[in-house]
This record gives structure tokens, C-alpha cells and sequence, in this order.
């Protein structure tokens, strides 16, 4: 990932987040860990499974609304943001929870922390989703401690490669190659994201010293609502992929 | 076991089809190079078997057996599993043009007559891995390789299948069939069936049965393919795009 990639994504957030935060306020911001688009709830899906005692980095943390309740939960997190305004975000909802733990700002790929010092990282479609993977996944792998979990919420490639970009929604439709998928720049304005092929993920978590222990995709319930995407995509999430989670194992 | 009645109708089907079969196993047989599926993959640019010579290998759904071929030739030991007298035939045919033998075995692949532990390597381009259950013959698989061995296996790419038409048709850009719940496929023209799972399923599957995911390979037509002789797969053109056959590669842990 280029810097000037980092700079347009902070610029675009930093810009964007007060009306992000005001938008999913309450949907995100709920008592229980939820995951994604639909929120579905971490005792059901039991990615990060037990955090007592461990410590975690939110890796594109936004306000942190995550990190909050790991942090009531037991864990030691670290927020790490590149966007300096979601960062105060997160400052003001801690300050609210009543808890205290360290905010990071810094871009993804040159994250001022220790090697080997942390026991699980994770986000929500965060750096994974507005980084390149083959800067995260190798600074990942040097932040974890052997043995670490690594587990991300992200689009599916699929969903990418349906995703009619006029209409700002996904379709039943191959609109664009899924060979060579990578770089995501399609809408002036909006963040750079990154995917990949399925197989290239699964080479560049190998060629990083991760298992690949599951992949969750995830299929919201019929009913269920999002402020994030339309009942229309809802719909098309009912029978294919929108969103996706990796849970990786640091041999 | 499975009480399902898809062996008994691919049996059949499978049957029917073998002479159709013949020429394309004589190409195999007296070419060298190992090549995977419909766009003739070089194993020397995908490299996704391990060391062959003097390993034990099993084909699962071998039909023809060239794959085997080629493996013997390379200082393996194949043994051919096939549901399908009539393929296993050919195969025998061959085997004696070439003056290459090796073990085949009339069997479907969720119910081998094999013992454990025995082989390095089991493999299936095209064959068991899309003809049988894969909650029946992935554990089977498992089970015949020692600790370390590896699982190779060919399917139809998972995009392609959702894009899959109900006829012998090539696809095109619609996606056709649901994502979830994906494993049983029919077809209208024929009464075979085949099997197919979501990427995630695949490797609940692997990891369930003791097979670390080490590779997906997600196999691009060449910029100078070719249609390929089956109806129902894509054209070149749709296959520079998506992936029309997917590689799965998995080692069993212990």
C-alpha cells in the first residue's frame, strides 16, 4: 500500500466520521461484541472466544466500540486507527464506558508496537479491509505471539466482484474479474479497499506462518435489518456471501 | 456409508460414458507431462504435488487412470480406485500398451477396500472429488493417508458453480444457484450427479477430518485457450475472468 494511499483514507475518514459514528450510533454500539454488516453476535459465531487475561489489538479500531467491551470483558486491548477524528470518537465513548486502555494512531502497515506482543488482533472490517493484505498480514504476524489468533470481518470477493458501482449495490451479477483483484479504487472520494481471491489469501496467510482455522461466511437471519446495506442486500446475503470472517492460527 | 443413490447413478451414467472416453485416454496415456483439468494446467507451474518417486499413491475416481501413469512414471507406486468397470477397462487396456501396471481397484470412493495409513499421496482431478459425497470421501481420504501425507484434489471452480445452468449449457454472467447450502448438484440432460461445497465448508471439512488447508489454487484459461470439449463449461473467454476449477491442497497433520 502506498502512503498516499494512507493519507487518502485518513483524509476520507477523518472527514467521514462524525457522520459515521452518528449514523450507526446505536446499532453499533450495543452492550453485547456483534460482528459486521448485520451485527451478528460473538456468542454465536465464537471467533475470539475467551479474551480474559489477553492481549488484543483492534487493528482499525474506529471508535472502538469493540475494544470497549473486550476491555469490560477481561482483555487488554489497544485501539489502533488511522483516522486521528475516529480516534477522538473512541476517546469520548471510553470516557463514557468508563474505561481506560491505549489508542494508537498510525497507519496499518507501520504500527508502532511490539514484536510479538500480542495474543489476538482482529478487527471488523478494519485495516484488513483499507490496508494492503501484503503489508497487514506479514506486520500482523510479526505482532503476534506464537500460538496468537488473527480474525477479521471483510467483503467476500464474490460480493466485490457483483457489486454494481452506479447503483451502490450488490447484485446476482459477475460485473468485473475476480483474477487480479486487489487494489479496490472504483468511487472518487470514498476509501481505497483491498481484497483478494480466496486462494491468494489462503497463499499469503501460508507464506506468513498462519493456520487457517476457519472461514466463517456469513449469512444474516431472515428479518435481519443493517444501517449499513439495504433490505434489497440483505436479501442477496440470504443466498450468497456479502461478508466474510478468517480465523487464523500464528503456528 | 452413505444410503444416498448417487454411486449407483453415476455408476451408470459413467458407464454409458466410457467409450466416449477412450480417445482422450489414449491421448493421456501416451503424453508425459502432467497437466490439470480442461485448460491442461502444467504441474510444473502449479507445483501442488509433493515429491513423487518412491511414494504410495492413491487415485480417488481415476477413471482412465493417466494421472496414475504419469505419477508411475515419475517413481511412484499408483493404486487406481474407480466405481466404474468399464473406465477401469480402459485402464487396464492401457496399462498393457504401455506396459505400465499398477493396482486398480473397483470401489467408490466413500467405501474403500484399502488400509489405513498406506499411502503419501491420494489425489482426484475431476474424479471422487466432484462425482463423490465429500462428507464420505474426504474422511475416506484421511483415513488411507499416513501423517504428513498430502490430499490434492480438482473441482469445478466454486463461481462457476453458482453460475452452473441446469442444461448442457456454458454459463454466463448470472449467478444461478444459492452459495448456502451448496453440496448436491443434478442436472436435467442426465441423470448423474456431483458434489460441491463452499469455500469455508471445504475447509471445515479438511480441518475436521485432520487436513491443514495449505493451498487453494484458483486455475485462469491461458490467454491462447481453446472451448474445451464439454458443453457445460465455461468458454476461454469467461474463464480469464473467473476461476472455472479450483485446487485444493491439504496435509494431513497426524
Amino acid at each position: 500500500m502506498s502512503s498516499a494511499d494512507a493519507r487518502r483514507n485518513r483524509a476520507v475518514w477523518d472527514a467521514a466520521s462524525d457522520d459515521y459514528q452518528e449514523r450507526h450510533r446505536e446499532f453499533i454500539g450495543r452492550a453485547a461484541p456483534r460482528w459486521g454488516m448485520w451485527q451478528l453476535p460473538e456468542s454465536d459465531l465464537q471467533i475470539l472466544g475467551d479474551v480474559v487475561g489477553k492481549d488484543v489489538l483492534e487493528y482499525g479500531c474506529g471508535a472502538a466500540q469493540w475494544s470497549i467491551l473486550l476491555a469490560r470483558a477481561g482483555a487488554r486491548p489497544v485501539g489502533l486507527d488511522n483516522s486521528g477524528r475516529q480516534l477522538e470518537h473512541a476517546r469520548e465513548l471510553m470516557a463514557e464506558a468508563g474505561v481506560e486502555f491505549p489508542l494508537v494512531h498510525a497507519g496499518a502497515g507501520e504500527a508502532p508496537l511490539d514484536d510479538e506482543s500480542f495474543d489476538v488482533v482482529f478487527c471488523d472490517h478494519g485495516a484488513m479491509t483499507f490496508a494492503d493484505p501484503y503489508a497487514t498480514v506479514p506486520e500482523v504476524a510479526r505482532l503476534l505471539r506464537p500460538g496468537g489468533l488473527f480474525a477479521f470481518s471483510q467483503s467476500t470477493p464474490l460480493a466485490l466482484v457483483c457489486f454494481d458501482v452506479e447503483a451502490d449495490r450488490v447484485t446476482p451479477e459477475l460485473r468485473r474479474p475476480l483474477f487480479g483483484l486487489h487494489r479496490i479504487d472504483w468511487v472518487e472520494n470514498e476509501p481505497v479497499e483491498f481484497n483478494l481471491p480466496q486462494g491468494r489469501w489462503i497463499a499469503l496467510f501460508r507464506a506468513n506462518g498462519f493456520v487457517i482455522e476457519d472461514l466463517v461466511e456469513v449469512q444474516p437471519p431472515e428479518g435481519a435489518s443493517s444501517t449499513y446495506r439495504s433490505a434489497e442486500e440483505t436479501d442477496w446475503a440470504r443466498r450468497w456471501p456479502k461478508e466474510q470472517i478468517w480465523k487464523l492460527r500464528k503456528a | 456409508m452413505t444410503a444416498s443413490d448417487h454411486i449407483e447413478r453415476n455408476r451408470a451414467e459413467w458407464t454409458g460414458w466410457a467409450a466416449e472416453f477412450v480417445d482422450s485416454a489414449e491421448r493421456n496415456w501416451a503424453a508425459d507431462e502432467i497437466t490439470w483439468g480442461v485448460w491442461d494446467a502444467r504441474e510444473s507451474e502449479l507445483r501442488v504435488l509433493p515429491e513423487l518417486d518412491g511414494t504410495d499413491v492413491v487415485e480417488l475416481g481415476c477413471g482412465t487412470a493417466y494421472v496414475s501413469a504419469w505419477l508411475a512414471r515419475r517413481g511412484a507406486r499408483p493404486v487406481g480406485v474407480d466405481p466404474t468397470l468399464a473406465q477401469l477397462e480402459t485402464a487396464r487396456r492401457m496399462q498393457t500398451e504401455h506396459r505400465l501396471e499398477f493396482p486398480l481397484i473397483e470401489a467408490p470412493a466413500e467405501d474403500i477396500p484399502l488400509p489405513a495409513s498406506s499411502f503419501d499421496l491420494a489425489l482426484s482431478e475431476y474424479g471422487a472429488s466432484i462425482w463423490a459425497d465429500p462428507h464420505f470421501w474426504i474422511p475416506e481420504a484421511a483415513r488411507l493417508l499416513r501423517p504428513g501425507g498430502r490430499l490434492v484434489f480438482l473441482v469445478n471452480g466454486t463461481v462457476l458453480n453458482l453460475c452452473a445452468k441446469d442444461e448442457d449449457l456454458p454459463p454466463d454472467t448470472t449467478l444461478r444457484r444459492d452459495y448456502f447450502g451448496m453440496h448436491r448438484f443434478e442436472w436435467a440432460d442426465d441423470d448423474s450427479v456431483n458434489f460441491y461445497l463452499g469455500y469455508g465448508d471445504w475447509i471445515r471439512l479438511l480441518r475436521a477430518n485432520g487436513l491443514e488447508v495449505e493451498r487453494l489454487v484458483e486455475i485462469q484459461a491461458p490467454a491462447d485457450a481453446e472451448p474445451s470439449r464439454y458443453p457445460a463449461l465455461p468458454l476461454p473467454d469467461w474463464a480469464r475472468q473467473w476461476p472455472s476449477e479450483d485446487v485444493w491442497v491439504a496435509r494431513k497433520t497426524q
